[in-house]
């Protein structure tokens, strides 16, 4: 009969539900960076207990930083990301702006055009990419996976970017042709500044995708120099694999930029997917 | 003197070409065209030609008739479609009912450590693969015995196996390590469906006596369909992603015995060749043509059938 | 059947109380209004009674009854929200069903219930279609329709009309007073517009940050107002409010006169001033007139008058008209 008991019941389950399943989601990580810390009995022996002093170990770290460029590797995801993200934003939204502010002949089928790449993955390509950047000579440079990413991410970025574009206020546009800016006077300084929340949804949505593949580093740029994280990761665990300290130190080391900032910007990621990706 | 007025006015009405409207468009354009459609043209034409006699010439459907037709590679093909299908369904079936149950918990007003658990949820989806792919190998080693003494704390160690060295189980353990990892993009998605249906329709359904599971059954569940839908065509497409996963848990032959062959570890080994056997171009080039024909299949069905029949809801 | 008791309510969120101690009660059959500026507090009052919001403290009975712990459901209680809140994906009919469907009502009892409540707002030639098919009004009325099918001892409308334009605005308002008339049933009604609490009300409910100020029928908020809040919220134009001491009146604070008691000549009177402003309504003309005495008045003159701005004109207020209240704002001695 009582509402009040009933929901306390209720609100219980739920919430055990909930701390289970969170537990399912952060165990492997926690696990992993835990025993990273460890020495190679400890990790073997107690493998659910953090280190302690007795336990506590660098070994795993000291064999990744001697053996593997992850720094290199490293700032070459973090090249090839920022700039992807960039010339993604830039050129989406120039794209998204003339597709819901102008009239012209083509409009709707451009936007088709260009929403086709949501749907079929740019992977499908690869074989004729491979080709076009052996004859460009780009294979084994970053130029080559910035290109490959931002043609990835462009067409979502330019889906996503119009629905909000054609959200700004006319009245503001046509104020602003009145006070004699010009088309592109009005798209920087009048629409960029207002569609901003969504660039950071874009953002978000384009960098994940690019900082995690191994297909496009894997295929067109395997070179030591170009290596990225993913890649780089990828090959030295292959490498180390029954060094377990190593192992689990190179997947803490590539965990943890991720990590960090996902506590600095969950709040705003979440806010993003949760207000841009469907209406 | 009249009518050369009219001429000019008829000029002045004639808009001047918008010459700001291509350069918005160009570089989109340009940089998408250029590195995305004409090599996935490409590609799909080069499934046409192949080397004859050291010659490279259009050979028609042969590439077609060799993938279906010959023993080694249509076992090979079908057995990566199958798995596809498998895994495809494992996501279906496991990580959006898991997703949707969530984000229905999230979802509950003033429901206290939301946030906390939301964040926490959504991480794993932010690793990489290879990440995800190396730690659950880590966890699921019978050499570490991390999941044997799990399981056992739970009185369930009888039950344990080296789940990824079987052939029979290794694909469902790769598919369930894909769905822990992707659990977090339909709870935010569904999530962020759930928490447009206004308030005022949730207490109109309190007052109707429309509470707990039903209102969940009758109210949310048909107003969130539009999600699901999406969820859905993302899911179908991602798994023609799923390289990434496979290729670092059971490596590029993706065993054992070929049990968790997709069709994208299909391609890289054409492609690329693996260990003994060579790279052939025109052979990926075929499968990769018949992915685009199988994704372009189950896109027009979301969109011209599924997506038609739905309706979305305006409040 | 289709009484309300409530009794010292309280509600606060989080630190801030916004139901200050609510003590009220509903006779069967009475339409009630709360009413008051925006953020007073009458969505949560009104919401609280619904159950959909707990009380901090207090009690709430309908017929006598407790229903503190009560389901909103199981309190006989049918609301009407402001965005009318239809369920999208149901068709008319069906959204007018489900709490019935949901109560295990048998099919024939519904559909019959239905039928009467669709004849009431002539809703028959909508029952097949979908929210998003219909126009703002009718949706309104499906809104209502779906409170009537339940039959409820308490109807509860939260701003019913203030998402409608200015003519179906009024035209709803007729309806629902009609309703109110056939039905016979306890009616509680929220809305910040005093006109709408002024046509619809037995009984007014004047609430402020978290208070009642005052509840009476209209006609005794008009012409008793029990404060200064009250006697500025009810009418319109707002009464003038001189300073007591202007007038030599050493009893009274402020004094305040409605402007229709207010009669203005240009030959002479109490208070001399200068036209500044003049508005012509066809049916009323309100004049603003700066007093050499009093400050700025409204007057209310009905019919037409041929007054200008820069006009000389003296203002005598009509005898026995005057509101005197205290420096705690309430009234001393009310006017007729
Ligand atoms: N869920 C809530 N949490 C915190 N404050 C609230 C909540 N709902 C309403 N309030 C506050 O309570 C006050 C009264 O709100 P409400 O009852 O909606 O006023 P109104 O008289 O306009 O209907 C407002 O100041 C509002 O900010
Ligand atoms: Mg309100």
């Amino acid at each position: 009969m009582s509402k009040a008991r009933t929901s306390i019941v209720r609100t219980g389950a739920v919430h055990a539900a909930l701390i289970a399943y969170t537990l399912v989601a952060l165990f492997p990580v926690f696990l992993t960076i835990a025993n990273s810390f460890k020495s190679r009995n400890a990790i073997f022996r107690e493998p659910l207990a953090i280190p302690t002093p007795e336990t506590f170990s660098l070994i795993g770290y000291e064999t990744v930083l001697k053996q593997g460029d992850f720094l290199g590797y490293f700032q070459n995801s973090l090249v090839v990301t920022v700039v992807s993200i960039a010339l993604v934003l830039l050129f989406g939204a120039m794209a998204a702006f003339a597709l819901s502010e102008y009239r012209f002949r083509g409009n709707t089928l451009m936007g088709l055009y260009l929403a086709l790449g949501i749907m079929i993955p740019i992977r499908l390509g690869t074989v004729a990419i491979l080709q076009g950047m052996v004859a460009a000579n780009l294979v084994n440079t970053l130029t080559a996976l910035i290109l490959v990413y931002t043609a990835q991410g462009l067409p979502l970025a330019v889906f996503i970017l119009s629905e909000f574009m054609r959200t700004v206020s006319d009245d503001l546009k046509n104020a602003g042709r009145i006070d004699g800016l010009s088309e592109y006077a009005i798209f920087f300084r009048l629409v960029l500044p207002l569609v901003r929340p969504a660039m950071a949804t874009v953002a978000v949505f384009t960098m994940i995708p690019i900082w995690n593949d191994l297909w496009f580093p894997l295929i067109l740029a395997p070179a030591e120099t170009t290596k990225t994280v993913t890649l780089g990761s990828q090959i030295f665990i292959g490498q180390f694999v029954t060094n377990w300290n190593a192992v689990l130190s190179a997947l803490s080391l590539a965990i943890f930029p991720v990590l960090v900032l996902y506590v600095i910007f969950s709040r705003q990621l979440i806010r993003g997917i949760t207000a841009g990706a469907v209406k | 003197m009249k009518s050369r007025e009219t001429t000019m006015d008829a000029s002045a009405l004639k808009r001047p070409r918008r010459w700001h409207i291509l350069v918005f468009l160009l570089p989109a354009l340009a940089v998408y065209t250029a590195v995305m459609i004409l090599p996935l043209i490409e590609t799909l034409r080069q499934s046409f030609y192949n080397t004859v006699d050291g010659q490279y010439a259009f050979v028609g459907l042969s590439n077609f008739k060799v993938l279906f037709g010959d023993p080694r590679w249509a076992a090979d093909f079908w057995n990566a479609l199958r798995n596809n299908f498998v895994f495809f369904l494992i996501h279906m079936a496991v990580q959006n009912p898991i997703g949707i149950a969530l984000a229905a918990m999230l979802s509950i007003p003033k429901l206290r450590f939301s946030a906390f658990y939301r964040t926490a949820i959504f991480l794993p989806t932010l690793l990489s693969f290879v990440i995800v792919g190396f730690i659950w190998k880590l966890i699921l080693s019978p050499i570490w015995g991390v999941a044997p003494y799990l399981m056992d704390l739970v009185g369930m160690k009888w039950l344990f196996a080296p789940w990824l060295g079987r052939p029979d189980s290794a694909l469902i353990a790769v598919s369930l390590i894909s769905v822990w990892q992707y659990v977090g993009i339909p709870m935010m998605l569904i999530y962020a469906a759930l928490l447009n249906i206004p308030d005022e329709v949730i207490e109109a359904a309190e007052l109707d006596g429309v509470t707990g599971w039903s209102q969940f059954w009758k109210i949310k569940l048909p107003l969130i369909l539009p999600a699901i839908g999406i969820v859905s065509i993302l899911t179908f497409v991602g798994n023609f992603n799923a390289f990434d996963l496979i290729y670092t848990v059971q490596g590029a032959l993706a065993g054992p015995d070929g049990s968790t062959d997709i069709l994208g570890t299909l391609l890289y080994r054409t492609f690329f060749g693996f260990q003994l056997q060579l790279g052939d171009r025109s052979m990926g080039a075929t499968i990769a043509a018949i992915m685009f024909l199988i994704i372009l299949a189950g896109v027009s069905l979301y969109l011209f059938v599924i997506q038609r029949r739905m309706r979305r809801y305006q409040f | 059947m289709g009484s309300l008791e409530l009794k010292s309510i309280r509600k606060a969120y989080g630190g801030h109380e916004v139901l200050k101690g609510i003590d009220l009660e509903v006779k069967d059959g009475e339409f009630v209004i709360f009413v008051g500026p925006s953020g007073c507090g009458k969505s949560t009052l009104l919401r609280t009674i619904a159950g959909l919001e707990d009380a901090t403290s207090g009690s709430v009975q309908i017929d006598g009854e407790e229903v503190g712990h009560v389901a909103p459901a199981k309190r006989g209680i049918a609301m009407v929200f402001q965005s009318y809140a239809l369920y999208p994906h149901l068709t008319v009919k069906d959204n007018m069903g489900l709490g019935l469907k949901q109560a295990g009502a048998p099919k024939a009892e519904i559909e019959e219930r239905i039928a009467k409540a669709a004849g009431m707002l002539s809703l028959e030639p909508y029952l097949a279609r979908r929210p998003a098919e219909l126009s703002g009004g009718q949706r309104q009325r499906v809104a209502i329709g779906r409170a009537i099918v339940r039959e409820p001892k308490l109807f509860l409308f939260d701003e019913p009309l203030s998402n409608l334009d200015a003519a179906l605005r009024v035209n709803t308002r007729l309806e629902i007073a009609r309703l109110h008339r056939s039905l016979k049933a306890t009616m509680i009604y929220v809305t910040h517009d005093q006109v709408e609490a002024m046509t619809l009300a037995d009984k007014i409910v004047v609430l402020n940050a978290g208070q009642i100020e005052q509840v009476g029928s209209p006609m005794e908020l008009y012409n008793r107002p029990a404060n200064l809040f009250v006697a500025g919220f009810i009418g319109s134009p707002q009464m003038n409010f001189i300073d007591g001491a202007k007038l030599g009146d050493g009893a009274a604070k402020t004094i305040g006169i409605r402007p229709e008691h207010i009669g203005l000549s240009r030959d002479g009177g109490e208070w001399k001033g200068k036209v500044i402003h003049v508005e012509h309504l066809g049916a009323d003309t309100i004049v603003y007139l700066e007093t050499e005495t009093v400050g700025t008045l409204t007057v209310r003159l009905f019919g037409e008058h041929r007054y200008a701005a820069d006009d000389v004109a003296y203002a005598t207020p009509v005898i026995g008209s005057m509101h005197r209240f205290d420096t705690d704002g309430r009234v001393v001695n009310s006017g007729p």
